[in-house]
């Protein structure tokens, strides 16, 4: 079913002040400012050269060697002809159309702890440091507009600081507690801090009981903006300890949540819990929070589209967080039947709770799918992902509440993991097609779509292909050489449109040849 | 050294201690250990390097304390003696402070003067803010100053303010992780069409050139639309600050440039998703 696409015009005009990135960029100009390319994350551009009929030209334009990196977990963004690639107290800015280095910014001490993205935005670039500092850069020079301790002094987690509205939006990870925080993005003033494990005050405080409230709720990923409503919308992390739950009964809100935040006070909107009272570390962290605007059963809706960990898809209406439909997007689920009119797991006997002696769970806890990027067509009307089939076994040292727990890749031959990309449509659940992948059993890397018809699909053992959007028919492949776990940006720049991917410790960009046959 | 020691004679007030220290430790290195590892420590005929005069951090060296431990001890079977026994414990000490500001950077002993006349200097008469940035603030076409005191020695800030022949960056010939940025050379860009653009190089390739522009853009050109360019060697930058400024306004300078930096904890380790 094609979707009927509505208020997208509207949209671009209340997108707030010059220089903001529109909900439906990369846009025109083709540029990549944010991590997920747009606000909404559908990871879709309007960019159309490359299409099924030419792909098979591509080739490498040029490569980017990230010195003294570790597998890259980044995403580049590129903005007026320039790439930046973050790390933990690094920026290479490099030229996006040769690749040259034009500066690099490295404070002390040189970090490889996986990093993923940064934001481009007021002529500066973001980063956090090791040392629980926030630091922009003027995006020209690298030179040190602001750095400044963090509030409340713990190290921001791995995510891209995501620009909105004046505000620059971080987190930190679950030891003790996950929470999103936002600074002004002039000054690096710390505007606010919202909660992922519910303080006394709060009304969720009672969605735990027993004889711990150890928190969780890590902040893993960085998430949407809609600047309609002027919230962001994020995931948070499961709850701990991750799967010894006897010791916190309830649902254990705000872990493994998709939640709507105020972008100017830091306060609630709603949030939606996709895996109440988690015992198999399901982050709802991981997993794209797609922002589309359709018509779902005859009516306008702004809609939220997101594909879990847990296996279940979730459509849901972005106003009040309610939720619409689902579906489980995998063959073999095994602690759930279904989901309620609400949207709550329907669970299977205890919900394959983890045992000494191991027990089967579909899917794993690497999850059915991850944090590696999800993308909306709106030219198809469906969702792609990375799907994982497969189970785990999860066990747990003893009968103690609170034992420690591990998991495992099922050893069983049927069950062991196998990725696949899949296309579905979201309205309805159907699978459209679907492409297993060859050695992979990875959660990743990321996709993105284009309007020339183009699925960007890199492969975890460094093939990265061209499918075609309709069909999943290969186009093209080329052979990185070293591991991909990132997800790609495309953007254009003096006409021409680029495809740009981390692998191992490099940065590719690859387009069609020129007239001259020169890269 | 001449130079180290002359920008040390600058320090007084709450460096002076350190200052003291460092030119006793001298004193005793002088005397104890020139004639194998080599005046300023950076090599002998008969005994390694101590000091790295290129290296711009400690990264990968010794300890202080390693280092002393070496000192007290002797390297067994080596002609390297124990000298535990024969320098005070003062010297010892003396010298392991010398030795740190030989491989320490500005910020280890930023030199004395008033900072925040130096300050206005900087934003001010010495107009450096046109192209450098401190505290946020500033210019785009020279690097960014915020953190020049941990990476570079008071003596090399000073020869950058002062001499015509500096180095501004580049590590001695040695092997360099990955192709460098090119040092704010001056470049004239003309067009095919007629255009002349005048600004600082980036990097360049056979094919293409980029570089800013006076008014802080970048520019990614193709060789193929562009009739010449030409790029100087050395910098835009005025060599004549110590003629330019008052001896009192070059060192309340010195003392705010040697004073900008940090030496940020160490990593921790965090987990991994």
């Amino acid at each position: 079913m094609r979707l009927k696409h509505v208020a997208l015009t509207s949209l671009v005009l209340l997108t707030p002040a010059l220089g903001q990135p529109s909900i439906n960029n990369p846009g025109p100009s083709g540029e990549w400012t944010v991590y997920p390319g747009s606000y909404n994350s559908q990871r879709h551009s309007p960019l159309r050269q490359v299409t099924p009929a030419n792909a098979h030209r591509l080739q490498v334009k040029w490569v980017y060697h990230v010195a003294g990196s570790r597998e890259l977990e980044m995403t580049p963004v590129v903005k007026d002809g320039v790439m930046y690639i973050p790390q933990y107290n690094r920026v290479d800015a490099i030229d996006a159309k040769t690749g040259n280095v034009i500066w690099r910014y490295q404070r002390q001490p040189a970090s490889t702890a996986p990093y993923r993205g940064t934001s481009v935005y007021d002529g500066k670039v973001y980063i956090a440091t090791s040392d629980a500092h926030l630091v922009a850069l003027d995006a020209r020079s690298g030179g040190v507009v602001w750095d400044v301790a963090v509030d409340g002094g713990r190290r921001l987690s791995g995510v891209a600081p995501m620009a909105a509205n004046g505000k620059i939006i971080v987190g930190v990870l679950d030891q003790p507690d996950g929470y999103i925080q936002a600074y002004d993005a002039k000054t690096g003033k710390h505007a606010w801090t919202w909660h992922a494990i519910p303080r006394p005050e709060d009304p969720e405080y009672k969605s735990w009981s027993g004889n711990t409230k150890e928190g969780g709720g890590a902040i893993w990923m960085s998430g949407s903006y809609d600047p309609e409503q002027n919230v962001i919308i994020y995931g948070t992390g499961q709850p701990n300890p991750p799967y010894s739950n006897e010791v916190r009964e309830g649902d254990n809100l705000y872990s493994d949540s998709i939640v709507a935040i105020d972008v100017d006070t830091g306060k609630l909107k709603w949030h939606f819990q996709t895996t109440p009272h988690d015992q198999h570390d399901w982050d709802a962290a991981s997993g794209s929070q797609v922002l589309v605007d359709a018509v779902y059963e005859g009516k306008p809706r702004k809609l939220l589209m997101h594909a879990d960990r847990n296996g279940f898809f979730y459509l849901i209406d972005r106003t009040d967080g309610k939720f619409l439909r689902g579906n489980s997007f995998i063959d073999d689920m095994n602690w759930a039947t279904g989901l309620t009119p609400e949207g709550h797991p329907i669970l299977l006997g205890d919900g394959a709770k983890p045992s000494i002696k191991g027990t089967l769970t579909c899917p794993s806890t690497a999850g059915a799918t991850n944090w590696p990027s999800a993308t909306y067509s709106p030219e198809t009307g469906w969702l792609y992902f990375h799907a994982v089939e497969g189970c785990g076994v999860n066990f747990r040292s003893s009968v103690t509440p609170g034992a420690g727990t591990s998991y495992i890749e099922s050893p069983d031959d049927k069950t062991k993991w196998v990725s696949h990309i899949r296309a579905m449509d979201p309205m309805t659940g159907k699978r459209m097609w679907d492409v297993t992948e060859v050695r992979s059993n990875h959660y990743g890397p990321g996709l993105l779509s284009t309007a020339g018809g183009i699925l960007f699909a890199p492969g975890q053992f460094g093939h990265v292909a061209m499918l075609d959007a309709k069909t999943g028919k290969d186009l093209w492949h080329f052979n990185t050489g070293d591991f991909i776990t990132a997800s790609p940006i495309t953007y254009m720049l003096d006409g021409k449109q680029y495809f740009a991917i981390a692998s191992g410790t490099n940065v590719f960009a690859f387009g069609l040849p020129d007239a001259g046959g020169k890269p | 050294m001449k130079r180290l020691v002359m920008a040390l004679m600058f320090a007084a007030a709450p460096a002076f201690a350190q200052s003291d220290m460092i030119a006793q430790g001298k004193a005793v290195y002088d005397k104890n250990c020139t004639a194998c590892h080599g005046a300023d420590a950076g090599a002998g005929d008969r005994a390694p390097a101590i000091v790295n005069a290129s290296a711009t951090s400690m990264r990968g060296e010794r300890s202080d304390a390693q280092l002393l431990n070496v000192v007290r001890n002797g390297i067994p079977g080596t002609a390297m003696p124990a000298w535990g026994n024969r320098l005070s414990a003062d010297e010892l000490s003396s010298l392991g402070a010398y030795i740190h500001a030989l491989r320490g950077t500005a910020l280890d002993a930023p030199l004395a003067g008033d900072v925040a006349r130096g300050r206005a200097v900087f934003f001010g008469k010495g107009g450096c803010d046109s192209c450098h940035m401190v505290e946020g603030r500033g210019g785009v076409l020279g690097p960014d100053l915020s953190n020049i005191a941990a990476i570079r020695k008071a003596v090399a800030i000073s020869n950058a303010l002062t001499k015509v022949q500096h180095r501004v960056y580049g590590d001695g010939g040695v092997h360099l992780p990955s192709p460098p940025i090119m040092a704010y050379e001056p470049v004239q860009v003309v067009t095919k069409s007629g255009q002349v653009l005048d600004g600082v190089m980036r990097n360049q390739d056979a094919w293409s050139v980029q570089f800013m522009t006076m008014d802080g853009k970048l520019h990614s050109m193709d060789r193929s639309g562009l009739k010449s360019v030409t790029i100087r060697s050395g910098s835009i930058m005025p060599t004549d600050y110590d003629k330019r400024l008052s001896a009192d306004e070059f060192k309340d300078l010195m003392a705010f440039l040697t004073r900008q930096g940090m030496r940020p904890a160490p990593e921790t380790k965090e987990a991994a998703e």
